[in-house]
């Protein structure tokens, strides 16, 4: 039968009545951060991915497009992050088209603040917007209800305490890029050592005046090592207690067995084909 | 109107090769036709005034208003077909509504004008439309004082605000009159339909603009004059005198648009006649004993 | 949102519920006040934005203008004030360009209590509108919750305000020069700062007059003694 089969509604609500907990999403425990320095910017995030207490992801991507000139990072739910920035991406590009300007960060992180207004929370996207363009260098927190902040570093997800610990200690106003990029580097990995939410990797994104480069496992600190024995075990490991053969045709003592015909004609209902 | 026939004169939307909306031209025909309306700015408030033509002598005296409130402090009337002047009535109502719903204050006379101008405008621009039969004259007063915000809670403090740029005022009476192609300019004084040559030419003498002398009361009585000297007896049908008048929160209105109260309104009538007759009785002699304009500095014959 | 039990009444008699954020909001637990002085009026307010018993910004700026010489101080839910305050400052430009004069603080005043009165369920968003322009000098007007309108000589919002009331009526004046309204609302803002665990950090204001708009900046470092360059 044609359309949408909704059987597994009145289960899901059985379920649920039941106290069955819904799927959960899988959410980015992550660090994020951003750092402002004399003539762009720099972000970074860790690698890890967690859906509740497992590791779903060892080196997942938390830099995200948005333009040549503009990245973002993203805290909370990773669909969401994913496909929010994908969908201002796209977005900003229409917009850059017609108006035949380069994109600006404060219209990207404008677009992203009206979106997730919109949707109150719901979408659990939590970003930090860098870029530079012909008004300057700029670097943006926006939360999922739609609130922005507007500071030289800046830090999010669950291991941005510990971030900020790094930059509210080391951040000096006048950066090298050089700079900039080590403190994002030890900011991350505050998070990735003190944060249970984060872990693995570093990935770094430089945002300047002429180009951005990416620096994806900028520091790869949880590399794993050679093992010092091997866990393969010999054959004949585990011993025989005992051996019993069941044949074929005595198999209908234990289980029905329907046999199946292979000929076209009686196989059931044929899948239909568009001419 | 030498192009009559030639097509250019059916629609809206289509320009004459010399440049003209012939539709709009028609429209303006349309209100010269129609019963003399005025309106006077001076000093210390408006007065709106209309030849209101009786159709019938079965028609209720004193019913049947022609000039409308459009708000408190609005006042409109015009000259052309009477139903597009209602129209342009309720339209003009539904403009200061909305003002007010998004600024929670009065609509500036300036503002209404501005905005019927603007949708007159728009009908002379569309095929499926006819422009308005009318030329409206809007009359308002705009608070000198200061209003609080509609829906304020409370009276507000009772100590004034600092940083006020003093010596400057703000509000006071306006006038404006919008033609049927959405044209519309401010004026001290204004006149449409059939009397506005006669009317035009007697607002004129008036001691109004910048630092005019009139007051609200004479120029509710120079109204009526106008009203009556512009009324031809002979050729015209009988009329009944409308007029409002609009006056600042210390005047006699106390900011609010009015009709002129019924005994004011008969003794500039009284005086009026008596002038009109007058001055027809003068226009009949050969020689003009200036009797009609002694009340003028310069007694400008009237020419036509 | 459904009205809880929770909340307070203001001396006003107005119903404060102080439990209205929705969970993991980004929450200005704030001291915000404007005063009007001789020449016009000043905007004041603390700088810390919290999410839960997170600083999230020590240096937020909650002076937001919405106009040349129009602006607002935000308490409440960061996302609600920064998005009605967005509204309005588009409905603003709007209203300079179509009229060609700018708006006075009252169109001000009322834009804002028109948004917020009409999705009084949706928002948590506490807003004091301070404004100067030529008819009306500087005026002050205060949006509490439930989103009425009042016009106040000076008004103070924010969790931070309780502990301020009695200083503030013990120490405003009417017509105070420009220096007197500045350590006003310096002081004020100090001890709602030192009584507040929900407000700290830099203390900003903005001065409106009919010279413009001037950016006043106070850091604890110095005691909040020194004005320092925004």
């Amino acid at each position: 039968m044609p359309g949408f089969d909704f059987s597994n509604y009145n289960r899901n609500a059985a379920l649920h009545a039941r106290g069955v907990p819904l799927p959960k999403a899988t959410s980015t425990g992550t660090t994020i951060v951003g750092c402002i320095f004399d003539g762009g910017v720099v972000i970074a995030a860790d690698t890890r991915a967690t859906s509740g207490p497992i590791v779903a992801d060892k080196n997942c991507e938390k830099l995200h497009y948005i333009s040549s000139n503009i990245w973002c990072a993203g805290a909370g739910t990773a669909a969401d992050t994913e496909f929010t920035t994908a969908l201002i991406s796209s977005q900003l590009e229409l917009h850059s088209l017609s108006t035949g300007r380069k994109p600006r960060v404060v219209t990207c992180m404008t677009l992203l603040k009206q979106h997730l207004f919109k949707y109150q929370g719901h979408i659990g996207a939590y970003l930090v917007v860098a870029g530079v363009d012909p008004t300057g260098t700029h670097l943006f927190t926006v939360h999922a209800h739609g609130s922005t902040d507007k500071l030289p570093y800046v830090t999010m997800g669950s291991g941005s305490l510990a971030a900020m610990s790094v930059f509210e200690t080391q951040w000096t106003p006048k950066l090298t890029e050089a700079d900039a990029v080590e403190l994002c580097s030890q900011a991350i990995q505050a998070g990735i050592f003190n944060d249970l939410g984060s872990g693995s990797n570093v990935d770094v994104a430089v945002i300047t005046k002429e180009k951005t480069v990416l620096k994806r496992g900028y520091v790869k600190p949880n590399e794993r090592g050679q093992k010092l024995k091997s866990y393969i075990f010999p054959k004949g490991t585990t011993a025989v207690l005992n051996e019993k053969i069941i044949r074929k045709e005595d198999l209908g003592n234990y289980v029905s067995v329907h046999e199946l015909s292979t000929t076209e004609d009686d196989a059931g209902d044929k899948m239909e084909v568009d001419a | 109107m030498t192009s009559i026939g030639t097509g250019y004169d059916l629609a809206n939307s289509i320009f004459s090769p010399d440049g003209r909306n012939f539709q709009v031209e028609y429209a303006v025909k349309a209100v010269e036709n129609g019963g003399t309306s005025i309106g006077i700015r001076c000093k210390d408030g408006v007065v709106l005034a209309v030849e209101k033509v009786v159709a019938s002598k079965l028609l209720k005296q004193g019913a049947n208003k022609r000039i409308a409130t459009v708000d408190r402090h609005l006042g409109v009337v015009y000259s052309g077909m009477v139903p597009d002047g209602r129209h342009f009535v309720d339209r003009s109502r539904d403009e200061a509504l909305a003002w007010r719903d998004t600024f929670k204050t009065p609509i500036p006379t300036a503002d209404l004008a501005s905005r019927m101008g603007g949708y007159m405008q728009a009908y002379t621009l569309y095929q499926s439309v006819r422009p308005f039969g009318i030329t409206a004259i809007v009359g308002g007063f705009d608070s000198e004082l200061e209003l609080p915000v509609d829906g304020e809670v409370g009276s507000g403090p009772a100590v004034g605000a600092g940083g006020k740029t003093a010596g400057k005022k703000h509000g006071g009476p306006f006038l404006y009159m919008i033609e049927p192609s959405g044209l519309y300019w401010g004026y001290y004084g204004a006149a449409a339909g059939k009397g506005r040559q006669v009317a035009k030419a007697e607002l004129e003498k008036l001691d109004l603009g910048g630092a005019g002398e009139l007051s609200l009361e004479q120029a509710v009585k120079e109204a009526a004059r106008i009203i009556y000297l512009s009324h031809d007896d002979v050729k015209d049908k009988k009329f009944e005198l409308e007029m409002s008048w609009i006056s600042g929160a210390d005047g006699p209105t106390k900011g609010k648009h009015q009709e002129v109260p019924k005994a004011l309104r008969e003794e500039a009538e009284k005086e009026a006649e008596r002038l009109a007759k007058k001055a027809v009785e003068g226009d009949d002699d050969d020689d003009d004993d200036d009797d009609s304009d002694d009340d003028k500095k310069d007694g400008d014959k009237m020419e036509e | 949102m459904e009205f809880g039990n929770s909340g307070s009444l203001s001396e006003d008699g107005i119903h404060l519920d102080m439990d209205r954020l929705k969970k993991g909001e980004v929450n200005l637990g704030t001291s915000i006040m404007a005063v009007t002085f001789k020449d016009g009026v000043i905007l004041g307010a603390d700088s810390r934005t919290t999410t839960g018993a997170y600083i999230a910004n020590r240096v937020t700026d909650k002076l937001t203008r919405v106009h040349d010489t129009i602006w607002c101080c935000r308490s409440g839910s960061a996302a609600d004030t920064q998005a009605v305050a967005d509204i309005v400052q588009y409905q603003l430009g709007m209203f300079a360009m179509t009229n060609g004069k700018p708006p006075t603080t009252q169109t001000a005043a009322a834009i804002f209590q028109e948004i917020c009165y009409a999705n009084k369920d949706r928002l948590s968003a506490g807003l004091i509108i301070a404004g100067w322009d030529e008819r009306h000098g500087g005026q002050v007007y205060s949006i509490p919750l439930g989103g009425s309108l009042h016009k106040q000589t000076y008004a103070i919002g924010g969790s931070g305000s309780t502990y301020i009331y009695g200083y503030c009526d013990t120490h405003w004046q009417e017509g105070m020069e420009e220096k007197e309204a500045v350590e006003f609302v310096k002081e004020a803002l100090k001890e709602a700062i030192k009584w507040d665990g929900s407000s700290g950090g830099v203390i900003r204001m903005v001065v409106l007059t009919a010279k413009g708009a001037d950016r006043h900046l106070y850091l604890p470092d110095t005691d909040y003694k020194v004005r320092h360059s925004t």
